[in-house]
């Protein structure tokens, strides 16, 4: 009897076990006829709230435009927006999330380099491509199978920062302030890697921890190495301090930073003070008539909530860009792969996509099978303190430094 | 059925009637069978809860049951992460190994707050334990060989084309090792160590007039917690094949100690409550969202805003109407059914 027993139990085990495989084997995960599910993690809570609600802005704008027109190769996009938390856990639970219950075919967007680093396994063992959003050039060196990378990294912005500093004065005293963590370093890195190619030295570094907001002994310790400029790979309250120190202390040093801290909030927290700071970013400014940013304008007045985004003067534009360019790499993996949409033909598809016109919104993107970062390329803009806008002050161009 | 003790022996038995036994076969019949039944995403819950099981009964032995309490349990977990990282990622160590020296190490390093545990009480050794997890996060941040926030992988479990990759195979990894270390703490708390802890915990001075050494137990009570943080750690790197210092940040030790104050301090079981409860919220919130996403969408966008106050909500709800944690509300449930149909 007990014998009889145990051989059902086994064979009900198996039983369950093989309808589960069978069913799982005979479609693709976030494919059907008619519909394609993608991923887009953001920060909707945690200390990263600011970020996401424009980078979802940009994914919800652009698939209710694709939707409409006819969607992808007959298919519609079907979006779902998760809130990642910023946090290696609470993205481990997003990505978890929209991998194995939502069943997505590709996270087109993960906010945050290490929540990214988390759930690359995830990634790959189940077979997601995943573009994360981070700093980091790991992401693409060496590089993993299933990640792409459709933005300029860190390290190949503070390249061109350096490169157009020594370019307009090649005996130019370039000292670094930097956030004491991988996004801060890999700056450092970028920046001392261009200084060596142009065979001189960075005169100072300062390096902060996260959440500093007094920059007294930084700034003291740039002025007392003479320097004549100062990169900051810094997020925007420590550039809005240091722009602040900078006034106290009655310095007229140049600035230059990072896109992250070319927001119109810069504005709001240093006022004209901000006249003249710099900083590198793949994105122009949403204020030019680039035919790229002239049609992303149409598509949002028509499909998003223009008077709340991109018409705002306070809204992160920045980051509704940097989105687009995100979806926009996605969806043009998505048509190379043709109607056999699978994990395997995204992949090729997605490394098949050869400079992509962008308009100028940002680099054209570029992929390949050994080349999964878009674009090493950036614009240098300025702020103008009076009108508070950015300008661009040198257009899209790759830095020289060598990249990988 | 009578449910009588007659002596101490019974009483403290592990499985004290048959009915206990019946349920704990049950239990485990369903825990076979169950992981045939879920989707892989509610088997990834289910390992996630396992892991915060062992952990939790790391600390509720350390804070339940020896009253010593400790900000830093985050910390000895990414010491059992990390040493398995390095041993398994960069040696090619195997997990069979790999496993108990995480949970040595971390044990070892616990010696770090466990001896200044013997002079330092209350908010002095909350402070000196959080103290520690801040300077474990640095170092795996600032650390070369740990890389920073880019994180270390950690390579699949296996032996000879065999590898535990799947989330059901983890399932079977973790429930086991979930219930060895709930079998150990179990026995511990009915062993000498176990009541030299509560002697401890109930009155320090008192337990050293009755001949128990503070000095060891205190010890012994860090090292045994952190060895179950450490084989906790040890377990979530591996399935997460990827770890990062912020996995292990102060909010990881915060979660561990709301487990055991929700689940009930100094019993086994509240740790086990308490560690499915804490794990569990996030997700509940995840499948209200969803339930509600169709019917309320700014609904479910308002519950995402309010995500944290939810999470606090539930704590503070519970800690106000079941001071004893849910081991206190099983307790009432046990007593109601056991006396029924009689109130009393």
């Amino acid at each position: 009897m007990r014998s009889k027993l145990w051989g059902w139990s086994v064979l009900l085990a198996v039983v369950l076990f093989l309808s589960v495989n069978s069913a799982w084997a005979a479609t693709v995960r976030g494919v059907t006829d008619k519909e394609i599910k993608l991923a887009c993690l953001v920060d909707l809570s945690g200390p990263g709230k600011y970020g996401g609600p424009p980078i979802a802005d940009a994914f919800r704008d652009y698939v209710a435009w694709v939707n409409d027109t006819g969607g992808i190769n007959g298919r519609k996009i079907n979006l779902v927006v998760e809130d990642n938390g910023i946090l290696p856990t609470t993205t481990m639970n997003a990505a978890k999330k929209v991998i194995l219950k939502d069943e997505v075919l590709a996270i087109a967007f993960n906010l945050g380099s290490a929540g990214s680093s988390a759930i690359v396994p995830l990634c790959a063992e189940n077979k997601v491509v995943l573009m994360p959003h981070g700093a980091n050039k790991v992401f693409y060196h060496p590089g993993n199978k299933w990640v792409f990378v459709p933005h300029t990294v860190q390290f190949s912005m503070a390249s061109r920062a350096v490169e157009y500093v020594l370019g307009k004065n090649a005996k130019a005293r370039i000292g670094v302030i930097y956030q004491d963590d991988d996004f801060g370093r890999e700056g450092l890195e970028g920046a001392s890697a261009a200084a060596a190619f142009l065979k001189t030295k960075l005169v100072a570094q300062a390096p902060y921890k996260t959440g500093t907001i007094d920059f007294t002994p930084h700034m003291n310790a740039m002025k007392e190495a003479n320097v004549d400029t100062i990169m900051l790979w810094t997020y925007l309250p420590q550039s809005a301090a240091i722009i602040k120190q900078k006034v106290k202390m009655g310095w007229d040093v140049q600035l230059i930073s990072n896109n992250t801290t070319g927001v119109p909030p810069l504005f709001a927290l240093t006022g004209e003070a901000a006249d003249g700071y710099m900083f590198v970013t793949p994105y122009a400014p949403v204020n030019t008539d680039l035919p790229g940013i002239k049609r992303i304008k149409e598509i949002n007045k028509k499909y998003g909530n223009a008077a709340k985004t991109l018409e705002n003067p306070a809204y992160p534009d920045y980051l509704y860009l940097a989105g687009w360019g995100y979806i926009e790499a996605m969806a043009q993996g998505l048509r190379k792969a043709g109607k056999d949409l699978n994990p395997e033909t995204l992949v090729k598809g997605l490394e098949s996509v050869r400079n992509f016109d962008m308009g100028g919104l940002c680099p054209n993107i570029t992929f390949g099978p050994k080349q999964h970062v878009s674009s090493f390329s950036s614009l240098i803009l300025k702020a103008d303190g009076k009108t508070k806008r950015f300008v661009i002050v040198d257009s899209i161009k790759a830095p020289k430094t060598p990249q990988e | 059925m009578a449910n009588f003790k007659i002596s101490y022996r019974e009483d403290t038995a592990l499985f004290q009637n048959l009915w206990v036994k019946s349920w704990l076969g049950i239990f485990i019949a369903a825990m076979i069978v169950l992981p045939f039944l879920l989707s892989r995403y509610q088997l990834s819950i289910l390992n996630g809860m396992g892991i915060a099981v062992i952990g939790a009964l790391g600390l509720n032995l350390l804070i339940g049951y020896t009253g010593q309490i400790s900000l830093g349990h985050g910390a000895f977990v990414a010491i059992g992460a990390y040493t398995t990282g390095l041993l398994a990622g960069t040696l090619g160590v195997p997990f069979i190994v790999a496993l108990p020296v995480s949970g040595t190490t971390a044990a070892l390093l616990s010696l770090i707050v466990g001896v200044p545990s013997l002079r330092l009480k209350g908010l002095y050794l909350a402070l000196g334990t959080l103290a520690f997890g801040f300077i474990i996060e640095y170092v795996l941040f600032h650390w070369d060989l740990t890389r920073g926030d880019t994180g270390m992988a950690v390579p699949k479990i296996g032996a000879g084309g065999f590898f535990i990759e799947t989330e059901l195979q983890f399932f079977y990894l973790i429930m086991f090792f979930a219930a060895l270390a709930t079998l150990v703490a179990k026995n511990l708390a009915r062993t000498k160590i176990g009541r030299s802890f509560v002697a401890i915990r109930d009155r320090d001075i008192a337990a050293e007039a009755m001949g128990i050494s503070l000095s060891k137990y205190k010890i012994m009570a860090f090292a045994v917690s952190a060895f179950y943080a450490g084989v906790a750690g040890c377990l979530l790197a591996y399935y997460q094949k990827w770890i990062v210092p912020g996995n292990f940040d102060i909010s990881l030790s915060i979660a561990y100690i709301a487990m055991i104050v929700l689940g009930g301090m100094g019993t086994i079981l509240g740790s086990i409550l308490g560690a499915i409860l804490i794990t569990g919220i996030p997700y509940g919130i995840v499948y209200l969202t969803d339930a509600l996403r169709g019917t309320y969408p700014n609904l479910s966008g308002l519950i995402v805003d309010l995500k944290l106050g939810i999470f606090g909500l539930v704590i503070v709800l519970t800690l106000l109407f079941e001071p004893q944690g849910l081991v206190g509300i099983y307790r009432r449930i046990k007593v109601y059914w056991k006396t029924w149909p009689f109130k009393y």
